[in-house]
């Protein structure tokens, strides 16, 4: 297969997801701003989903003025930020049309189609009460959409496996985000960690994960952070899980052979953070401090898409030097 | 004017299958029918980009339900006339690049060759495989009566098109099956396989084995990037841009996720300038450094060859009877249409005083723009374009306007003339043969000449029968 063709497909891949999880974000949110506040306290739900969504960098405001007026703007609709959710339908589109011949016509029609739905709508009106919560819903059964035509219609030849190592790679960069939320959203007092406030942030980062549900029936105790902690990161039950997602690469990558030295040790690192992420103890995360470790995981990750991209030869950006010398 | 379903109120005999079927149908049902089709092409995905004027880019190329149909007798003179002129076509690259007999003969000035834009001088010298440069040849023709028919122009370069005969055929077999029941129909899937086998038949020096074929693409965003994807669809061949090849000691290897792979032979579906930035527009992100001297090298081979369009502009058109004669020592069997060149001075005084009845054209313009349609222009249109005549003589010829043939086309009114061309597309490897088919195009305006596809034009399904169609 072309290093591009994999390169499409493997971007198509992550748009999707990344579109998903940027409304879960976004859900996230919306469902922490609505928890009661002590008197004097300074809402920061909306700045930690901006950090939280890798987006500080293109956020046009000083982080403290984030809020519910300008960060759903700029997370779904703001056009010069390549993470908005019409940005990635944008660029999950155009890599679909790129990769056309490689897709089904039902994938097509349900990439295409999220499209031209988005590209048209009004974004005040989109964001606005009731209309918000309907427009996230929608992103996600979107994503579902796309995900199912993926699942019924596609073959599982090797393009389907970089369609996977993309879901995948984002999923998990996704939830290690997510958890993140919780170090930037700081409590009105150090005396607030474990009370009320807390736990319910901790729910409300559970739902937007969709497994709320899921954590009583797996723990069958009230909801505390060792518990969210064991779910997000190490339980390969969970669908959405650090464990699941670094599964998920090294199964893609295991259906995508090893053809080259370079390929072969991509698989290695990938497989290295597998066990590391399935080894780790709940009590060493707490130990190292949350936030570091997912700082942690999340370089690693990213060390490892690149390294993936270059083993591939999807670069993406660079061009072969005109000498360059084939293998 | 020539009308190619009827003689007067008479149908003609290989329009009786369709006479029937509109009887049988009605052209009410018909009409309806179209929207059906509409939908089928967008679900192929048969369309065309055009950006920058807003609205969706894909557009639909507006399609005719009514077949155009040849009868086996006329038929095989076009496609003996088509492979007549590819021929000479490519024997005139071979000498033009190779030996220059027919300059040194007196037959064509050297000044038409190399002061021509489309005259590659990195090519001098090189012989492709089989003496071939250009393996895909479009032959622009126009009937005027029952006998007559005339070459338009010719496309050397890289003519394209053919994906719409394959895809009308498709949905029309598919909306109405029954038509092609009667085993009449000659049928036109051989177009992917022809091609590929010449490709196959045009591998270079060093390659061993089965040659690895691919098409060069310049992307998504070209407007004729659906034909380009359907094509190599067609023949199972990758689908490649630029950036997905390099060279590496006169080879060409495709990036893929195994490591390089080579590849032999390139269907290039990007103009000659944009095809190696060492050699050509050094600013091209569409082609691949060092191409043309792994070409030379014998490395790779190019289908169409670079410069092969110093053979179709349309100054050297007037020259084609005469390559003909020369190469071949036949008589053409397709004529020109009667040029005058605007660079003789005597055909240019009768253009400058014959400008009201004249069509005339820029000689490197092409999709129909830039040209002089003298009847129906008006008068300050025919001085101002006088004055560009007078400026740059070379750069123009022109014709006498033509009494085009006309086929019905389906209107909210009924049935309804409308002018039409067509376009063989001619394949050159061991042989030369081309499918029993063509692109029809139309002029969907009433009374309209213009048939390209960004001037209002549409296409229909081209039919050649098997057997003459019995009298009534």
């Amino acid at each position: 297969m072309l290093s591009r063709t994999a390169n499409g497909l493997f971007w198509m891949s992550r748009s999707v997801e990344r579109m998903e999880n940027v409304a879960r974000l976004l859900d996230a949110g919306r469902r922490m701003e609505s928890l009661p506040q002590p008197d004097g306290a300074k809402a920061t739900e909306w700045g930690s989903i901006v950090i939280a969504s890798g987006c500080r960098t293109t956020f046009p405001a000083p982080l403290d003025t984030a809020s519910r007026a300008n960060v759903p703007l700029h997370l779904a609709f703001d056009d010069t930020n390549p993470s908005a959710i019409r940005s990635c339908a944008r660029a999950a589109r155009e890599n679909a049309r790129a990769m056309r011949t490689a897709l089904t016509s039902e994938l097509w029609d349900a990439v295409n189609l999220t499209w031209t739905d988005i590209r048209h709508r009004d974004p005040h009106e989109t964001l606005q009460g009731r209309a918000f919560t309907d427009f996230l819903d929608w992103v996600k059964s979107r994503g579902a959409l796309i995900r199912g035509q993926i699942d019924a219609t596609l073959l599982r030849d090797e393009g389907y496996a970089f369609i996977e190592l993309g879901k995948w790679i984002e999923r998990a960069d996704a939830t290690a985000r997510l958890l993140d939320v919780k170090y930037h959203v700081l409590l009105p007092h150090s005396s607030d960690v474990g009370g009320g406030l807390d736990y319910l942030q901790w729910l409300q980062l559970l739902r937007a994960a969709n497994s709320a549900t899921a954590y009583r029936h797996l723990y069958r105790r009230n909801i505390d952070p060792e518990g969210v902690i064991d779910l997000l990161v190490r339980n390969p039950r969970s669908p959405r899980s650090l464990a699941t997602g670094t599964q998920g690469i090294c199964g893609a990558l295991g259906a995508i052979g090893a053809h080259t030295a370079a390929q072969r040790a991509t698989h290695t690192h990938a497989q290295t953070l597998r066990d590391q992420t399935a080894g780790t103890r709940v009590a060493d995360i707490i130990n190292q401090g949350l936030h570091e470790w997912l700082t942690d995981f999340i370089g690693a990750l990213n060390t490892l898409a690149i390294e993936i991209g270059d083993a591939y030869g999807f670069d993406g950006h660079t061009v072969e030097p005109t000498e360059a010398v084939a293998e | 004017m020539y009308d190619e379903m009827y003689d007067g109120a008479k149908t003609r005999n290989e329009y009786k299958i369709i006479a029937d079927w509109i009887a049988r149908e009605g052209i009410e049902a018909l009409l309806t029918k179209q929207d059906e089709a509409e939908t089928l092409f967008r679900r192929i995905g048969i369309t065309f980009a055009v950006y920058g004027e807003g609205g969706d880019p894909d557009r639909l190329i507006p399609f005719d339900m009514i077949p155009r149909v040849f009868g086996p007798t006329e038929w095989d003179r076009i496609e003996r006339g088509s492979i007549q002129r590819a021929d000479a076509l490519n024997a005139f690259l071979r000498d033009i690049y190779g030996p220059r007999e027919m300059i040194r003969a007196g037959k064509i000035p050297e000044q038409m060759i190399l002061n021509n834009e489309a005259y590659e001088p990195v090519v001098q010298g090189y012989t492709p495989p089989l003496g071939i440069y250009s393996h895909v040849v479009g032959v622009d023709l126009v009937r005027v009566s029952a006998d007559e028919m005339y070459v338009l122009e010719d496309n050397c370069r890289t003519p394209s098109g053919v994906s719409y005969v394959l895809q009308n055929r498709e949905v029309m077999s598919r909306m109405f099956p029954e038509l092609f029941e009667s085993n009449m129909i000659r049928p036109v899937d051989g177009y992917g396989d022809m091609l590929a086998e010449a490709m196959q038949a045009v591998a270079p020096p060093m390659c061993e084995g089965e040659p690895t074929l691919a098409l060069l693409t310049p992307g998504h965003f070209n407007s004729a990037y659906f034909e380009h994807s359907f094509l190599a669809d067609q023949m199972g061949i990758e689908l490649v841009e630029g950036g997905d090849l390099f060279v590496d000691n006169n080879r060409v290897y495709m990036r893929t996720t195994q490591g390089p792979e080579r590849v032999d032979v390139i269907y290039r579906r990007i103009d000659d300038a944009f095809l190696d930035p060492k050699v050509f527009r050094p600013d091209s992100m569409l082609g691949v450094p060092g191409l043309i001297d792994a070409m030379k090298a014998g490395g790779v081979s190019i289908v169409n060859a670079p410069g092969a369009g110093v053979a179709d502009d349309k100054a050297i058109y007037t020259y084609v009877p005469e390559m003909i004669r020369f190469y071949l020592g036949e008589e053409p069997i397709l004529p020109n249409v009667p040029t005058w060149r605007c660079a003789d001075t005597e055909d240019l005084k009768y253009v400058l005083s014959h400008l009201d009845e004249l069509v005339v054209k820029e000689v490197h313009g092409s999709g129909g723009y830039g040209m002089l349609i003298g009847p129906s222009a008006t008068r300050d249109e025919i001085a101002a374009y006088a004055e560009r005549v007078k400026a740059d003589p070379d750069g123009f010829i022109a014709q006498p306007t033509l009494s085009l043939s006309t086929a019905p086309v389906l209107t909210e009114n009924g049935l309804a003339p409308r002018h039409v061309d067509l376009r063989p597309f001619v394949i050159s490897g061991k042989s030369t043969r081309l499918i029993p088919s063509g692109l029809t195009r139309v002029a969907l305006r009433e009374g309209s000449l213009v048939v390209n596809s960004s001037q209002g034009g549409g296409v229909k399904d081209t039919w050649v029968l098997n057997t003459e169609a019995p009298d009534a």
